[in-house]
């Protein structure tokens, strides 16, 4: 290991302008060389204190302490080494695209650090070859899978040659598969180039294989956590299923009935759906599991009547009283803040202001009823959103990946929402990528494959006798099993 | 290559939820063989000929060049279906001439004191052919110098607005996409609908859809406005570009004999045109092989398609 530290600050902490230290003090050291994680709940501060590695991307407010990058102090660094020493790749794989066209966003760094042409294309022909993304080099962003998005924006980070990175929350917004690879990705970066990698994560579990070392953000403070790389291995991780612990209810008719449903986008495309079938019984929480773009959103979409199919029926016995929750919970935000958008709905559906701060209390949102719903993490907006649509009381509750970007204590409440409103009566179809949650909180499972409903199963049926798809023994499983089973 | 382009868009499904748009289906074009350079001069020259050869053969042979291009690059349904709208723009012009310009010596009839004239409905026929041409090559240009293109052309020397151009055509279908997925949220949102259905609930949803809309834009401009700041955006000195185009030897023959196809034409179209006249009586039509150049400068486009379709038929 070099001597020089790739992270080094000494007391370093952080404020926002009128409001506490978020981060810190706090001593912190990565090792050059490292694949080091920074473990902590939403809303923790790791943001904040990945940021203040890119003297461009500092929030505004106070920083306290040391914080040296290499032996520099981060401070020193001008525009041009700073872009060029740490690069930065975050969450979203929609929005920290720049340029329209792939070969565009690889050049994109590059271009604006000057780099003569004939470095340049030798560079991007570099990180293209060693990301494999020759195939889609001149394809439109705008076709690419999140997936393929968060490569090309790493790939794009990487072609500028940056000896540490850093990454926050890179694979929140994925499914399993992308993540998977994104992460392997990121792997052979720290093994194979030897650059640092630094990343934030809420779940470490499909990092922890990958990671040397890694400690945890938590009130402003580091503290390290044991058990990475070798002490825990794949082996066990996917051997240990879990189980699922809800016996399906049977009532005797359907909310839902979706019957040969055909649907697509245009008529030269492939269709999304071809002949699907989908019965939803009353009270009970339906799981759609599937790839990447396998039409669990289209679906969700048709049985909300949004889009209508091209052939087959659609029986909505509750469509006069459901909800949505889009994959964006932006999609549902109008108000100035956390607390408002929770009233907003009030003279129409007719709940109270108890009911509101009860919502606000169980989702803990509690401290954030004056922030700006743009304002809170990823997490609490995803929270949010869900609040705001359980205040309506809806009898039919159509959720699309509603887990995306929850930390496991978050994921609990969540569960044990579903939980109580099944209970109460409330139709719950969910589309997930998140297996040990569709596992433990669903009754019912249907596996979507080329369009169709290729199996429905009670949930516990249907991921004993799965050998490929199945759920990971993860922190929200424990915890479920620990408070609930 | 169109099953390939429709199954790469049945894999966005998930991350733009479950919304995707049309997007116009981009084929290569014969241009693409050349620098973005040639196909810019050709469709300038195609451009300042249809609108300064105002004479019935030549807007003719532009018209038919440009509708078959239109045609080839657009598909026969698309360009089909454009007539539908030039024609009767066509007729409109042509009807609305005489009753501005009285000129001419073959009277067709007489509404009260006012002549109309055969003279005038033909020029006016000639300028909505010409206006309907210009449409039509204005659409054909927008296939053949598709935004790269125009990037690497006019990049160089100002690779900000070459950038911006980059992220209009990124952000613009984004803000549609993004439209229709809140309106669908909305209208699935039926628990809470009670609201919108009360007097004027159209148009505060309309406001709401548009207010969503803004605040989320703004947000994730921030965010993007991060990543270009955390890669350096602003940084260098000077801005370089990654191009992608290459002036070779064959673009330069190309430009060569294009423009001395251009000239050859322009000699002709200029005698053709300087002895013909709309008023007061219709003369002066050159002889058929003074057209023979246009027609081989117009035919240009076509030919090179058919070369290229031609070697990959079976």
């Amino acid at each position: 290991m070099a001597t020089v530290k790739a992270i080094e600050a000494r007391g370093l902490a952080f404020s926002y302008p009128d409001a506490e230290l978020v981060v810190g003090p706090l001593d912190w050291q990565v090792e050059e060389g490292a694949f080091h994680l920074i473990v902590g709940a939403t809303g923790s501060g790791k943001t904040t204190l990945l940021r203040c590695l890119k003297p461009a991307l500092v929030p505004a407010g106070r920083r306290y302490g040391s914080l040296e990058v290499f032996g520099r102090a981060v401070d020193g660094l001008d525009a041009r080494e700073a872009a060029a020493t740490v690069g930065y790749v975050s969450q979203s794989p929609e929005n920290q695209i720049v340029c329209d066209s792939v070969w565009h966003e690889l050049a994109f760094g590059l271009e604006n650090l000057g780099i003569a042409q004939d470095t340049m294309r030798r560079r991007v022909a570099e990180t293209g070859h060693f990301f494999g993304i020759e195939p889609w080099f001149r394809r439109s962003v705008d076709e690419l899978s999140g997936g393929q998005k968060q490569m090309t924006t790493l790939a794009g980070t990487l072609a500028m040659q940056p000896r540490l990175l850093v990454l926050d929350e890179p694979t929140a917004l994925l499914d399993p598969v992308a993540e998977k690879n994104f992460l392997h990705a990121l792997f052979r970066v720290n093994r194979e180039l030897g650059i640092t990698v630094v990343v934030a994560v809420h779940e470490p579990e499909a990092m922890l294989d990958y990671a040397t070392d890694a400690v945890e953000l938590a009130d402003g403070r580091l503290r390290s956590v044991a058990g990475c790389g070798k002490a825990k291995t794949p082996q066990l991780y996917a051997r240990r299923g879990v189980q699922a612990t809800f016996p399906t209810q049977n009532a005797a008719r359907p909310a839902v009935c979706v019957r040969d449903v055909h649907m697509r986008y245009d008529r030269q495309d492939d269709w999304v759906l071809r002949g699907f079938d989908l019965e939803a019984t009353a009270g009970c929480i339906h799981a759609i599991v599937g790839g990447n773009g396998c039409g669990k959103s289209t679906l969700l979409r048709v049985i909300a009547g949004v889009l209508k199919p091209e052939r087959g029926r659609v029986d909505n016995r509750l469509a006069a009283c459901q909800a949505l929750l889009p994959q964006d919970p932006k999609t549902l935000f109008v108000c100035d803040s956390v607390a408002d958008e929770l009233h907003e709905w009030q003279k129409a559906c007719g709940y109270d202001d108890s009911a509101v701060d009860d919502a606000l209390l169980r989702f803990g949102l509690a401290g954030r009823a004056t922030s700006h719903p743009y304002d809170v993490s990823g997490g609490e907006q995803q929270k949010l959103a869900f609040a705001k649509l359980l205040l309506a009381e809806p009898e039919l509750l159509l959720l699309d990946e509603p887990t995306k970007g929850l930390d496991a204590p978050s994921k609990l409440t969540v569960g044990r929402m579903l939980r109580e409103r099944a209970r109460a009566g409330t139709t719950i179809v969910m589309a997930t990528h998140d297996l040990s949650f569709a596992a433990l909180v669903s009754d019912t499972v249907t596996m979507v494959f080329d369009g169709e409903a290729a199996c429905t199963e009670p949930a516990a049926d249907f991921f004993a006798n799965n050998l490929f798809y199945r759920p990971a023994q993860d922190a929200f499983a424990l915890l479920w099993n620990e408070q609930c089973g | 290559m169109r099953t390939a382009a429709s199954k790469v868009r049945s894999d966005e499904t998930d991350q733009t939820g479950g919304m995707r748009q049309r997007r116009v289906d981009a084929g290569p074009t014969a241009f693409d063989a050349f620098h973005p350079m040639v196909s810019l001069c050709y469709v300038t020259a195609a451009l300042v000929f249809c609108m300064a050869a105002m004479q019935p053969v030549y807007l003719l042979i532009s018209f038919a060049g440009a509708f078959a291009y239109g045609i080839v690059l657009r598909g026969p349904r698309t360009a089909v279906r454009s007539l539908a709208w030039q024609l009767p723009l066509v007729v409109v012009v042509a009807l609305a001439n005489p009753l501005f310009s009285a000129s001419g010596s073959t009277e067709l009839f007489r509404i009260g004191s006012r002549a109309f004239y055969l003279e005038s409905f033909a020029f006016g026929s000639c300028m909505g052919l010409m206006l309907a041409t210009v449409f039509t090559l204005f659409s054909n240009a927008s296939r053949v110098l598709s935004s790269d293109k125009i990037m690497a052309l006019f990049g160089g020397f100002a690779p900000t607005i070459g950038l911006m151009l980059s992220m209009t055509m990124r952000l613009v279908p984004q803000f549609v996409r993004r439209g229709s997925d809140i309106d669908a949220v909305q209208r699935a949102c039926t628990a809470a609908r009670p609201a919108c259905a009360e007097k004027g609930g159209t148009r505060r949803g309309y406001l709401r859809s548009a207010s969503v809309l803004m605040g989320w834009s703004m947000e994730d401009s921030l965010e993007t406005a991060a990543a270009m700041k955390a890669k350096g955006w602003g940084a260098g000195s000077r801005r370089t570009t990654y191009r992608r185009f290459r002036f070779r030897r064959l673009d330069a023959l190309a430009l060569a004999w294009g423009g001395a196809l251009v000239l050859v034409s322009v000699a002709a179209a200029v005698a053709a045109c300087g002895q013909f006249r709309f008023y007061p009586i219709i003369e002066g039509v050159a002889p058929w092989w003074s057209y023979l150049p246009y027609a081989a400068f117009v035919a240009l486009p076509l030919a090179m398609s058919a070369k290229e379709r031609a070697r990959w038929r079976p």
